[in-house]
């Protein structure tokens, strides 16, 4: 009985357990530093292809930093204001891609 | 004096502190090997004949302890449920669920095969990491991250898991800016760094062993050095230690991020 009087769908609805949790945050974590990686590299290597087309070669050091901007930017967008734990759950709190069949 | 410590290190034998041969510095030669036998121009090495018999072990084990299994598990079938138990229920189940039990046998093979691979490392004779060659962990990422793009296409669809890919309630503008962010981390940074992560433990891993068996055999002397040499055998230990735990972590990290691309791949479906 869960208690809060909210009926058959809410007592399926479960807290995920140590394993879930450590699944969850090695997936969460190598997906950050993935974006970490990719902004760095994507704006690096648009900033590269600018300065072979100018001739110069600021646009490559500046392309690696707006590149790691955007990507420290976006992940705390993502998992930062959202929380790493909420970002990884459906509308009805389980963790995303699971059910309560296990 | 000097010139009497030098005659005792070399009687010692090999190189040794003020021997006068300096260092042998261990390096990427540590990581190549002579063929064991060449057919044509194809050379068979000892990190082949490492990946060949792990391959085998896997398959014979799994195949002695489930060949007959029983109702009540004895023995070998002992050992090898609670190698799948602990698969199923450390990796599988957190990430897939129930219905991700259909690819248990693929997660089992995986793991055991990492783990196998990595202690290999640790075991006498062999004392080598086949992991620490990129050319077994390359194709490991490559034919994991081609089952969670197929996957995601099948279960999804080409459009469906295209637009899943894009993160959500995000400004268009945004987006923008974020495609070739996107596009570089899903076909390229996100298996580059599955792979990556795993080769460069055990390759870092089997350095470091190599450098402290190395530096212990160096200062082993009748001088000062042999007071280092007992420091330097200590570290072998404790590294020692530490590689049989980074071998069984470096396995679970690989197949538990492989349950969790499979489980982003069917999530549609759930």
């Amino acid at each position: 009985m869960s208690g809060n009087g909210r009926g058959a769908v809410t007592r399926r609805v479960r807290e995920p357990n140590e394993a879930e949790m450590r699944a969850l945050g090695l997936s969460t974590g190598w997906t950050v530093f993935s974006y970490m990686i990719s902004g760095l590299v994507a704006y690096g290597a648009i900033g590269w292809g600018i300065g072979k087309a100018i001739h110069a070669e600021w646009p490559f050091p500046v392309g690696m930093m707006l590149g790691l901007g955007i990507s420290v930017g976006f992940v705390i967008y993502r998992y930062g204001r959202m929380g790493a734990l909420e970002q990884g759950r459906d509308g009805r709190g389980r963790v995303k891609g699971m059910t309560d069949d296990r | 004096m000097i010139g009497d410590v030098r005659v005792v290190a070399d009687a010692a034998g090999g190189c040794h502190l003020f021997s006068g041969c300096g260092f042998p510095a261990p390096g990427l030669q540590n990581f190549n090997f002579k063929p064991l036998f060449s057919v044509g121009s194809f050379h068979f090495t000892k990190p082949m004949l490492i990946a060949v018999l792990c391959t085998v072990i896997v398959i014979a084990f799994f195949w002695a302890a489930f060949r007959k299994p029983k109702l009540v598990p004895r023995g070998i079938q002992n050992l090898g449920e609670l190698g799948i138990l602990a698969v199923r229920d450390q990796i599988l189940r957190p990430s897939l669920g129930r219905k991700g039990d259909v690819y248990l046998p693929f997660l089992v093979s995986l793991f055991f095969y990492i783990f196998l691979m990595n202690l290999m490392e640790l075991i006498p004779v062999f004392q080598f990491p086949a992991m620490s060659r990129i050319g077994f962990v390359v194709p490991l990422a490559i034919m994991v991250y081609g089952l969670y793009l197929y996957l995601g296409f099948k279960n999804q669809g080409a459009w469906g898991y295209i637009s899943n890919m894009w993160p959500r309630g995000v400004p268009w503008p945004v987006y923008i800016i974020l495609i070739p962010v996107e596009l570089l981390r899903f076909f390229i940074i996100q298996p580059f760094t599955l792979g990556i992560r795993l080769f460069a433990n055990m390759f870092a891993g089997h350095l470091l062993l190599v450098i402290f068996t190395v530096a212990t055999w160096y200062l082993a002397s009748f001088t000062i050095g042999l007071l280092f040499a007992v420091g330097s055998a200590a570290m072998v230990l404790f590294v020692f230690v530490l590689e049989l735990l980074i071998d069984l972590l470096q396995a679970f990290i690989f197949t538990t991020l492989t349950a969790t691309y499979i489980a982003s791949a069917l999530e549609a479906q759930h």
